[in-house]
């Protein structure tokens, strides 16, 4: 099996990362013995009609090819202030947004879906306002020490809104 | 090419292989475990996945009108690019409001394409891309005309199309505006499950003298070679909305309607043949001395042999377009060519000028585009005209 993960990461197929450090023509990464997390369908929330306009999300898929675990345990953009890996959780009785300790793991040779309503990466003290159109730097680190600049569309959404206003 | 995907899937897409079992593969024996055939095109490659292949079964073509400026423009590019990579997997499309409605095995495809307006901010037009003059036979209305960008979306199953365009157009918003949208539909599938060439709303075999995929004629025909260097593997397309007078064809005996193209209606053989691929013989006469394919005959006037060697690479999407009770029919022309002015533009001229399917044939919509050439992962549609 694990021949043919990595035989399946030597045709990856990450749009997202394609400005980033990570970039490699698909031969390069068949010879990368312990293939990264693999990012894919970034998005981030436009800020545009919210009632806050200092904070939003991004949301993401990740992918782990390799045979162990990898967290991902920071992210960083230059149009926020602070941001935080953040999950949804039950708390007395009612649905809250806290902060990830230690980071969002992605299992191995399986996945992480970030997403509106479940775990995501929380854009906050943002310096503008984010426009659907606008693109968006970001940087994700990961347990393995692979960096992944991407560059990310902000994207207009509705649902979950209210998570997102309550601290 | 085998992807990632395939090994993995995603949670949302899990279902998809037995999925599959829906369409190719009718399995009468319960018994037998036959393996399910995929119908996922891979969004990747030298050329856009959707040309190369027959109409598809369901498709929708929307034309915009461009409200920004180039770096806008790449932006746009990046996020359909990640969009058609999604949609063409069956998963949902970054920020999608109704994933449930992207599935997988559909036979998706997505085509982009830009209008002339766009090499004005872009520089680096491709030779002949123009709009197209008025014939003396064209009613074109503005409401089926032009644009500054196309996306044309393919698929087996009209949900699916609806689904994606839904998607684009939204994603597309801040960018660009829709200015028309045109539905149409195709069967290129015979009783027995094979490829046909499939059949118009006048009944005709439609599509019968295209150069067949993988050959040089075919390459040649709709790969750009001589252009600017990021149109290498592209290709243009003209998209004529034609409306069909189906009352007064109709009036027609049968033997009026094959003389009109030139063709048998019960094959798409040549008038001069018995079978559909049998070349046309434009020499022979009948008992009269008249030529057997007559000298106005579609068949005829159209035939490579008959421009200089021209040759397009043409596909059909019947349409109808209902107000109240009253229907509208026609074909979704679209003719794919290297160059418009140097293959199309002679033929659509000839054609307007003597063909005897214009007693019964109105173009009421015109628009001319060029399709960049593909992309390969990590890549984006059109990013060397946009860096």
């Amino acid at each position: 099996m694990k021949t043919k993960l990595l035989a399946a990461a030597a045709v990856v197929t990450f749009l997202v990362s394609s400005c980033g450090s990570t970039e490699k023509p698909a031969a390069q990464v068949a010879a990368v013995t312990t293939p990264g997390v693999l990012v894919e369908d970034a998005w981030v929330r436009a800020t545009t009609g919210a009632k806050d306009t200092t904070m939003t999300a991004a949301f993401l898929s990740l992918t782990n090819p390799g045979d162990t675990d990898v967290k991902l345990t920071s992210a960083t953009s230059p149009v926020a202030g602070v941001v935080q890996l953040h999950e949804m959780a039950m708390q007395d009785g009612k649905m809250v947004m806290r902060e990830k300790s230690g980071g969002i793991t992605v299992p191995a040779a399986s996945h992480a879906h970030l997403s509106p309503g479940g775990d995501h990466i929380m854009l906050m003290s943002l310096k503008r306002p984010l426009n659907p159109g606008d693109e968006v730097p970001l940087t994700l680190k990961f347990s393995d020490n692979t960096t992944h600049d991407l560059k990310v569309p902000v994207k207009a959404f509705t649902e979950e809104e209210e998570h997102y206003h309550t601290k | 090419m085998t992807t990632r995907r395939q090994f993995f899937g995603y949670a949302g897409a899990a279902a998809a292989g037995a999925a599959a079992t829906g369409g190719a593969v009718v399995a009468l024996d319960n018994d037998t475990a036959e393996a399910p055939v995929s119908r996922t095109i891979s969004p990747y490659g030298e050329h856009q996945a959707g040309i190369a292949r027959a109409a598809p079964a369901v498709a929708e073509l929307v034309s915009f009108k461009l409200g920004t400026d180039r770096a806008g423009l790449g932006r746009l590019m990046r996020l359909w690019t990640s969009d058609i990579i999604a949609l063409a997997d069956g998963r949902a499309a970054p920020g999608d409001t109704a994933p449930e409605l992207a599935v997988a095995n559909k036979s998706l495809t997505v085509t982009v394409g830009f209008g002339p307006r766009v090499f004005e901010l872009t520089g680096q037009r491709p030779p002949g891309l123009d709009d197209l003059p008025v014939m003396k036979h064209d009613r074109l209305q503005p409401a089926w005309s032009g644009g500054d960008l196309l996306v044309m979306v393919g698929a087996d199953d009209a949900v699916s199309v609806v689904h994606a365009v839904r998607r684009l157009i939204a994603d597309a918003k801040p960018f660009a505006t829709p200015i028309w949208r045109q539905t149409g539909f195709w069967d290129s599938t015979g009783p027995d499950g094979k490829p046909v060439t499939g059949r118009n709303l006048f009944g005709q075999v439609d599509g019968t003298g295209n150069p067949a995929f993988g050959t040089p004629e075919f390459d040649q025909t709709v790969w750009s070679a001589d252009g600017p260097d990021w149109f290498r593997g592209g290709t243009t397309l003209v998209v004529r909305r034609i409306r069909l007078n189906l009352d007064t064809w109709d009036e027609l005996t049968r033997s009026e309607q094959e003389r009109a193209v030139g063709r048998k209606l019960s094959t798409g053989a040549p008038l001069t043949g018995t079978a559909e691929h049998d070349e046309l013989d434009l020499e022979a006469r009948d008992a009269d001395g008249r030529p057997v394919i007559a000298q106005n005959a579609h068949a005829r006037l159209s035939h490579h042999s008959e421009n200089d060697g021209r040759r397009i690479f043409r596909k059909g999407l019947n349409y109808v377009h209902d107000t109240g009770a009253t229907r509208e029919s026609g074909l979704i022309f679209l003719s794919h060519q290297a160059d418009v002015a140097g293959q199309f533009l002679p033929l659509l001229a000839r054609l307007d000028a003597v063909d005897a399917l214009n007693e019964w044939t109105t173009t009421i919509g015109s628009a001319v585009f060029a399709l960049p050439p593909g992309f390969q992962p990590g890549e984006w549609l059109g990013q060397k005209l946009l860096t």
